[in-house]
């Protein structure tokens, strides 16, 4: 039965992949416009596939690094380590290597396929919103489904195909750690490269020469679209792919550490909710639909719900009819039902609709101090619901798995995380609309076409960003509790090798490890905004270059040379990630090997609370100043170019880096400190100092 | 090629150039050979006009192509006094040019703008430019400073800009801040109560504005008079320069 439930995956994963194709050539036989229209899509095409191509030669010599390490290492019997004697089964370690490698790939074609058609979708989108709202809205939905689709049917194809030909879960760990590597170089390079074109755009463009957004005279302008998609089309993607499948994993790992004759049963149970979570949100994308009130914003939010209410009656189903205990049901329902309501409260953060908002904008007449002070502050609190959330899924999944005396706690946990993530289909594909309608926007400003278009395109346009808003809060949490589940998983796997680990705030090894993992976040938030301050430069020089050499250029008769900002940004993304990479890999095994197993714990655990507590913070408050800026834009408080206007700017150029760039960042950042300690666990367990 | 004549408010000056008003107009702003940047507004001059007070014909002879066969960009004919010394009767269409050079041309109108009372906050724009609030409308500002001063201070000629005040203009004390041109609130407001409570029908806002003219916060358009006549060109509504005239209104908002 076991057998079958894996290859009904490998099914429904080509199913997946087939429906995203299916999409993709649906898209591709959109009107793509005017000749003008066309080029400057092809401006940024180009832009985001020199960035991929660099993006891809950086993976792989990770790949080829990582990938040795990890055959060399997991080709020793690490059962023996420490014992005297240790078998040496290189095929273990090539298989581990192998795994290593699927996961990266797997993530990357995801990214590749999701990028290729958000810039194929975006001047469709363009093209198509000047019939209606509503054939702009469709272009720019199915592409981005093309993005969710694929990314859970691969997913789900190398998960299922890794546990049928190995039977070993430890094998998926590295699938998703090779998921979670491609995970961290794709958000956090993207988050680089899309602040750095965005903030030298701006600051050469508006603030220097006078120039408005999106206007073809800045040499950044293209850079500037090309980041909206490595940004937050590949690198949301695979920040989301990561976190599904280390939830998947992690919770199978709990699964299989539960003894008892079902342990097999419920160490496939993860897999069996992602399947199901394929199907809902296939049949979930067919209810995304724009209503005759022309609001695109309701349908994304419907199709997530329709799709949740999927979801639930087939886990119900599943459940009842599979014999599984009712506990895991209620365990997938919280999860869940707790990752759509974060995902709306992110909302009521960083819409214009509500009072934080509001009151950020009404502020701004005061000048641009009480603007940060104000969404820092709301910033602040909006951690609240989140935690509050994150807490009720644990300790109801914790408690109610416990007292089933079936499953334990903590595998529970583990479920509530893939319930959250098992709509990750639905949820990537709004999250993916939301830079394909900013493009098809700057496309529309760029090609010179009718106002009412860019109207439309506005339209849209805010909607995607609500919905990029609410898939950070839902990824944020989701990694939270993911990451929970692999930090019991972590525990699992070293008291398995007959050490204890006791992760007591009294033993000092484990409060130095709380103190060092409570720190790496922050770190790596610097680290990365000091990237982008650091390519700005770089990128504002260049700008001024072109401007002082080409005079031609403002006039409008010269166009400048795209390729030297989009060539600057991703050089620049890709080189400053040498440290934050280190921190994420290099940090936890250097405290694990030097402070032992208890310090790694406490070492986790530091970076999970302040990575949750940063990464809700830097979202929430920087989404927050963005539509300050935008309610202010509509004519509030003296509208564009008001004092408030001035403030509102400054806000939202400050939250750029928080909200694309560290915010997002982090999730990865935690997912693969904890992968890399479960996966060296076993290693650390046999060689400490401390 | 043609010849046109100029008459540049800011700075001041009468200038002979081969160029279209637009192209005129970013050529001044962004500055392709001079290096000159920033908001311009210029109207354009009557080219048969001339003047004893000026050289003009000595000007439009230098105004020649390039050897290159590039048109003559700018002849500076005279700078300073010159508003004064050029009748309205020859001045034509009006144009605003925008910091990064979109050029936005206006026709004069016979009709002008009624007083719907209340308080008014100008620019003046030429031959100085402060930010003043009167009690008066345009027409009785104009008379003000040129015509029929109240005081030894008189203009010989002048071109300025009414700009919105929103609810201010009924209620300076308590009415709810717009989009104002200038930051300190709090003496807008007291400048504004003193014309209620003061003998004085103007008053000075702020002597040297440093965000140039701000195009979005223009309630009805430019007027320009000399001691004989005064002229009108009236700036379309929102509603028509996002229609017809985005790539302006778009930078002019910035």
């Amino acid at each position: 039965m076991i057998d079958i439930w894996l290859l009904v995956g490998i099914g429904s994963g080509i199913i997946s992949v087939g429906a995203a194709l299916y999409l993709y050539y649906w898209v591709m036989r959109q009107d793509a416009g005017s000749e003008r229209a066309q080029e400057v899509a092809r401006w940024i095409r180009e832009g985001a596939a020199s960035y991929l191509k660099r993006l891809y030669i950086a993976l792989t010599l990770v790949c080829v690094v990582l990938g040795f390490i990890i055959a060399i290492v997991f080709s020793f019997d690490l059962t023996q380590l420490g014992t005297g004697s240790v078998d040496v089964e290189p095929m273990r370690g090539v298989i581990m290597a192998a795994a290593f490698v699927f996961g990266a790939v797997s993530s990357a074609i995801a990214g590749y396929l999701g990028m290729g058609v958000a810039v194929q979708a975006n001047v469709r989108s363009a093209v198509a919103v000047s019939d209606s709202i509503n054939k702009g809205f469709r272009v720019a939905f199915y592409a981005g489904s093309v993005m969710g689709l694929t990314m859970v049917g691969l997913a789900v194809i190398g998960m299922c195909a890794i546990f049928y030909l190995t039977g070993e879960p430890e094998v998926i760990l590295g699938f998703s750690f090779g998921a979670s590597t491609l995970a961290l170089l794709a958000k956090a390079g993207g988050g680089i490269y899309t602040k750095t074109a965005d903030i030298a755009a701006d600051l050469v463009g508006k603030i220097e020469v006078g120039i408005p957004e999106d206007d073809p005279r800045n040499p950044a302008v293209v850079a500037d679209n090309v980041g909206d998609n490595v940004g937050d089309v590949a690198g949301m993607g695979a920040d989301i792919f990561d976190s599904y499948v280390a939830s998947t994993v992690a919770a199978m790992l709990l699964g299989a550490a539960m003894t008892g004759p079902d342990s097999l049963k419920y160490t496939v149970f993860p897999l069996i909710l992602c399947i199901l979570g394929i199907y809902a949100s296939l049949i979930g994308i067919q209810f995304v639909r724009v209503g005759k009130n022309g609001k695109p914003g309701p349908a994304l939010n419907f199709g997530t719900v329709i799709t949740c209410i999927i979801f639930g009656a087939m886990v119900t189903a599943l459940v009842l009819l599979g014999g599984y205990d009712l506990s895991t049901l209620w365990s997938t329902l919280i999860g869940l039902v707790v990752g759509v309501v974060v995902g709306f409260t992110t909302e009521y953060f960083t819409s214009e609709e509500y009072k934080p908002v509001k009151e950020t904008a009404r502020v701004s007449n005061s000048g641009a101090a009480i603007t940060i002070i104000t969404g820092f502050s709301y910033g602040l609190l909006s951690i609240l619901p989140s935690v509050i959330g994150i807490v009720i899924a644990t300790l109801v999944s914790f408690y109610i798995s416990e007292a089933s005396g079936v499953i334990t706690g903590i595998y529970g946990i583990g479920i509530s995380a893939v319930g959250m993530l098992s709509i990750s289909g639905m949820v990537v594909s709004s999250d993916a609309y939301g830079p394909i309608v900013d493009n098809a926007r700057g496309i529309a400003e760029m090609a010179g076409m009718d106002h009412s278009v860019i109207v439309k395109a506005d339209v849209l346009d805010s909607a995607g960003n609500t919905a990029k808003a609410i898939t950070k809060g839902f990824s944020i949490s989701a990694a939270a509790l993911t990451v929970l589940a692999l930090f019991a998983a972590y525990a699992e796997i070293i008291e398995a090798r007959g050490i204890s680990v006791e992760i007591s705030l009294r033993n000092p090894l484990v409060i130095a490890g709380v103190f060092l993992g409570a720190m790496t976040p922050p770190i790596f938030s610097a680290l990365t905004m000091l990237s982008v301050t650091h390519n700005a430069f770089d990128m504002i020089e260049e700008i001024r270059r072109q401007f002082k050499e080409e005079p031609g250029i403002l006039a409008g008769k010269v166009l400048p040379d795209y390729t030297k900002c989009v060539s600057l940004a991703a050089h620049g993304a890709l080189s400053s990630l040498v440290l934050p990479a280190f921190l994420a890999v290099g940090l936890p095994l250097l405290v694990g090997f030097v402070l032992g197993p208890d310090a790694l714990g406490g070492f986790l655990g530091g970076a999970i609370f302040t990575g949750v507590i940063f990464a809700l913070l830097m979202s929430n408050a920087g989404g927050l100043w963005d539509n300050a800026k935008k309610f202010i834009e509509t004519g509030q408080y003296g509208g564009v170019g008001s004092e408030a206007h001035k403030a509102g700017v400054v806000g939202d150029m400050v939250g750029d880096p928080f909200k694309d760039t560290a915010g997002p960042s982090l999730n990865t950042l935690i997912t693969v400190m904890s992968l890399v300690s479960s996966l060296f666990a076993p290693v650390i367990a046999a060689f400490h100092i401390f | 090629m043609t010849v046109h004549l100029y008459l540049s408010l800011i700075p001041e000056a009468l200038i002979a150039s081969m160029l279209s008003p637009e192209e005129f107009g970013a050529y001044y702003a962004v500055g392709t050979q001079k290096k000159s940047r920033g908001q311009a507004i210029f109207f354009e001059i009557d080219p048969k006009f001339r003047s004893d007070f000026f050289h003009i014909e000595e000007g439009v002879k230098r105004c020649v192509v390039h050897e290159d066969g590039s048109p003559k960009s700018s002849i500076y004919i005279s700078v300073y006094r010159v508003l004064e010394n050029i009748p309205v009767d020859a001045i034509q269409s009006l144009y605003l040019t925008t910091q990064d050079g979109r050029t936005l041309g206006l026709d004069k109108s016979t009709q002008f703008p009624e007083d719907e009372g209340g308080l008014h906050l100008y620019r003046e724009i030429s031959p100085v430019s402060p930010l003043v609030v009167s009690s008066q409308g345009p027409k009785g500002f104009y008379e003000l400073i040129v015509k029929n001063p109240t005081s030894l201070i008189k203009l010989p000629a002048v071109c300025f800009a009414e700009l919105r005040l929103g609810d201010l203009a009924e209620d300076p004390q308590k009415g709810k801040i717009g989009d104002l041109p200038y930051k300190n609130m709090e003496h807008l407001r007291n400048c504004l109560v003193s014309l209620k409570t003061k003998f004085v029908m103007t008053k000075m806002v702020d002597r040297l504005p440093s965000n140039g003219i701000p195009f979005r916060t223009v309630k009805n358009g430019f007027f320009v008079g000399n001691q004989k006549k005064m002229l009108f060109f009236p700036l379309p509504d929102e509603k028509e320069l996002v229609s017809k005239h985005y790539q302006w209104w778009r930078s002019a908002t910035m």
